[in-house]
């Protein structure tokens, strides 16, 4: 064995003798993770995991965030059986975690208002993130404007283009909306926009990154606010029905509403867990963001994980419908499970996440958000071959008022109509 | 000929001695930023004006740590598909008289895409590659790589930045190989650099815990600027300033030739 991957051996057997919790005290999942970052970044990284450590043992924070989240956002929200979906599709019953139902339609602002109130605590006057869909964006702003920050946010100009409804809300949040022209102009070039502002201002700012990846400890914090859907639907689920899912379904952009679902069942060996990437137009380079169909191992925006890149190890460009989804990297955490067997990961392309998202508004009365469409798109195609008497739960991540006009623009494109 | 690693391989080192050798400037390239053969010979001009040592960008997609004008540099060269190994290839060809010590700067993802061991290797036989500069590659982190870059004699350089408190910045200055890389200011490369007493403070605590060569970079956008910090630090990088003239070697000679001329001037401080 090279002394390279003994090194990277080390990580995976440190993991594998069950550190109790992951992540390990250097950020890693097994192998995954770290804090890839300037050297500029890595003292206020290393402040910012302390801040999270001593406040998430402290009651009275926990205390301020759950009771924002149920007062100000509205949860719990709600576990809701999609009889009419599930009976369309013939087969499991399939039941959806109505994260749509939050304050601003996402599960974003959950971990807006954990960090929010955690840069509170720190002293930080200034909160800056990067956003893809434009819903952590707004989720930033909101809590931004609820608790006296200055406000900015970075976005590809191809996502302000096809998310255009969001970045007026930003706008009208009081946050200062900064296309990102560069790359793909997506979400990755916004998060990397993001760390140069933060590396110049880091000081007063706080970087409140929308989902469980960067570096460490991003992943962890992410996924201990977001648990809270997780936790909620396990505790729905037992009493609406007695036992647990078959099935947990989510979409991965980054990963933290999948992390936030799953990692309460993490050790439920009877739940399977499915994660949906975004499949685009074909699985092959430029045209998807399936990086665990169409990437290997590497280093991007601070953490070790799957990544799209090219035989150089250039980062790879990414394509899909949906804006939330279209990135290049994963959470490392999701990473590690997947390569422990725990979690299943697969990709739902461009149309059939547009099938999805048409049939749930016609049969539920519900419109997704097309990242949360991949979702519900793979499970139609898992409940029919699971058994009616068996469910199948699935995040919806977001509610689709942001994607009525692109999916608009899209179906007249191709000569359709409604 | 004044250099970081005084002979021209990176095996075979006399210890830097401070005072003794003559002042230094560090120029940063974007390798084939227009292409190759320009700088082939910016190196070759780095070379015979005796800079300390020359600091080599492999173009990454994401440079997360740079300004405008490196990562406007690194999409032109990356239009031709400039790779890190056939980087190596392409140094090996070249003459080492025709060389000024060289670091390789670039983000992690290349070294571990092309296995950080398989770098050290191939790097280690060109013969020409002093050291790496990964801005990217934390202090925690390079703890995995930091013996397998000294088995090699590759210099994994070590950074400190304004925000680094004082206790970690000695950490760092121990571990650190080849030059102590001392960010003079927070941000990206490319803003402007002010020199201020903490600047001074910091770099006279540095240098009373090395050995090591340390140098100060980011910022550093005008020959009178170098001529300064070389007053008070070992050596001087330079980096959009020069990187910007790139496409124009008539222009980057010329400003490359005022940073040298400046930099012969300068006396340390008493
Ligand atoms: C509604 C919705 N779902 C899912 C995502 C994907 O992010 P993550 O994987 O972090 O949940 C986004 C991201 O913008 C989103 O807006």
């Amino acid at each position: 064995m090279s002394r390279e991957s003994a090194a990277i051996e080390k990580h995976k057997e440190a993991s594998r003798k069950g550190s109790p919790s992951l992540p390990d005290y250097r950020g890693y999942f097994g192998e995954f993770g770290g804090r890839f970052v300037s050297e500029t970044l890595m003292p206020a990284l290393l402040e910012l995991e302390e801040a999270f450590r001593l406040a998430w043992k402290d009651s009275s924070f926990r205390k301020e965030f759950y009771g924002m989240l149920a007062e100000y956002s509205g949860r719990p929200t709600p576990l809701y059986l999609a009889e009419s979906l599930s009976r369309e599709m013939g087969g499991a019953k399939i039941w959806l975690k109505r994260e749509d139902l939050n304050h601003t339609g996402a599960h974003k602002i959950t971990n807006a208002v954990g960090q929010a109130l955690l840069a509170r605590r720190m002293g930080k006057r200034r909160l800056i993130a990067e956003t893809g869909a434009g819903q952590h964006g707004v989720a930033t702003a909101t809590v931004a404007a609820k608790l006296g920050f200055s406000c900015q946010i970075y976005m590809g100009s191809e996502d302000v283009r096809r998310q255009a409804l969001n970045v007026f809300r930003m706008k009208l949040l009081g946050a200062t909306v900064s296309p990102v022209d560069l790359g793909g102009r997506t979400l990755k070039d916004a998060i990397s926009e993001a760390l140069r502002d933060w590396s110049r201002t880091v000081g007063e700012t706080h970087y409140l990154l929308g989902t469980a990846f960067g570096p460490h400890p991003f992943p962890l914090m992410v996924r201990t606010f977001q648990s809270v859907i997780g936790q909620e639907a396990r505790r729905q689920f037992l009493r609406r029905v007695g036992a647990l899912p078959e099935a947990l379904v989510a979409c991965v952009g980054g990963g933290s509403n999948a992390i936030g679902l799953f990692h309460p069942f993490v050790k439920d060996a009877g739940v399977r867990m499915y994660g949906v990437e975004a499949g685009g137009i074909s699985i092959s380079p430029g045209l998807h963001a399936a990086r665990f169909a169409g990437g290997s191992v590497g280093v991007l925006q601070g953490t070790r994980t799957y990544v799209l890149q090219n035989p150089d190890g250039q980062i790879e460009n990414t394509h899909s419908v949906s804006a939330g989804l279209d990135y290049s990297a994963v959470g490392p955490e999701l990473a590690y499970y997947r390569n422990a067997g725990r979690i299943v990961f697969d990709s739902v392309g461009d149309e059939e996440a547009l099938e999805a998202f048409r049939t749930l508004s016609r049969t539920e009365g519900i419109i997704p958000a097309l990242e949360s469409s991949h979702a519900v798109a793979y499970a139609l195609r898992l409940a029919r071959t699971l058994p009616r008497d068996s469910n199948i739960l699935v995040n919806l991540s977001g509610r689709g008022d942001k994607d009525v006009m692109e999916v608009s623009r899209i179906l007249e494109e191709k000569g359709e109509r409604l | 000929m004044s250099a970081i690693v005084p002979n021209r391989s990176s095996m075979d080192k006399k210890p830097f001695r401070r005072g003794v050798s003559p002042p230094a400037l560090i120029p940063y390239l974007v390798a084939g930023d227009p292409d190759l053969e320009t700088t082939r010979r910016y190196l070759r001009l780095a070379a015979s004006a005796g800079v300390f040592a020359v600091e080599l960008g492999v173009p990454f997609s994401d440079p997360t740590a740079d300004g405008p004008v490196i990562q406007e540099a690194a999409r032109r060269s990356l239009r031709h598909e400039t790779a890190l190994s056939e980087l190596l290839d392409w140094l090996g060809t070249i003459p080492p008289e025709e060389l000024p010590p060289l670091y390789l700067m670039t983000y992690f993802n290349l070294f571990h895409h092309m296995g950080v061991e398989s770098f050290c290797k191939k790097a280690r036989a060109t013969g020409r590659v002093a050291g790496v500069v990964i801005p990217d590659l934390s202090f925690e982190d390079s703890r995995d790589y930091r013996p397998l870059f000294r088995s090699f004699g590759i210099n994994l350089v070590g950074f400190v930045s304004p925000t680094t408190p004082v206790d970690r910045a000695r950490r760092i200055v121990r571990e650190a190989r080849g030059f102590v890389y001392y960010v003079g200011l927070m941000g990206t490369t490319g803003a402007s650099l002010s020199i201020t007493p903490a600047v001074r403070d910091m770099v006279g605590q540095l240098k009373q815990w090395t050995a090591l060569p340390v140098c100060l970079g980011f910022g550093v956008n005008e020959p009178r600027m170098a001529r300064e910090i070389l007053g008070f630090a070992d050596g001087v990088i330079v980096g959009s300033r020069l990187v910007r003239e790139e496409e124009d070697p008539g222009l980057w000679e010329k400003t490359f030739l005022e940073f040298v001329a400046e930099c012969r001037k300068a006396e340390p401080e008493r």
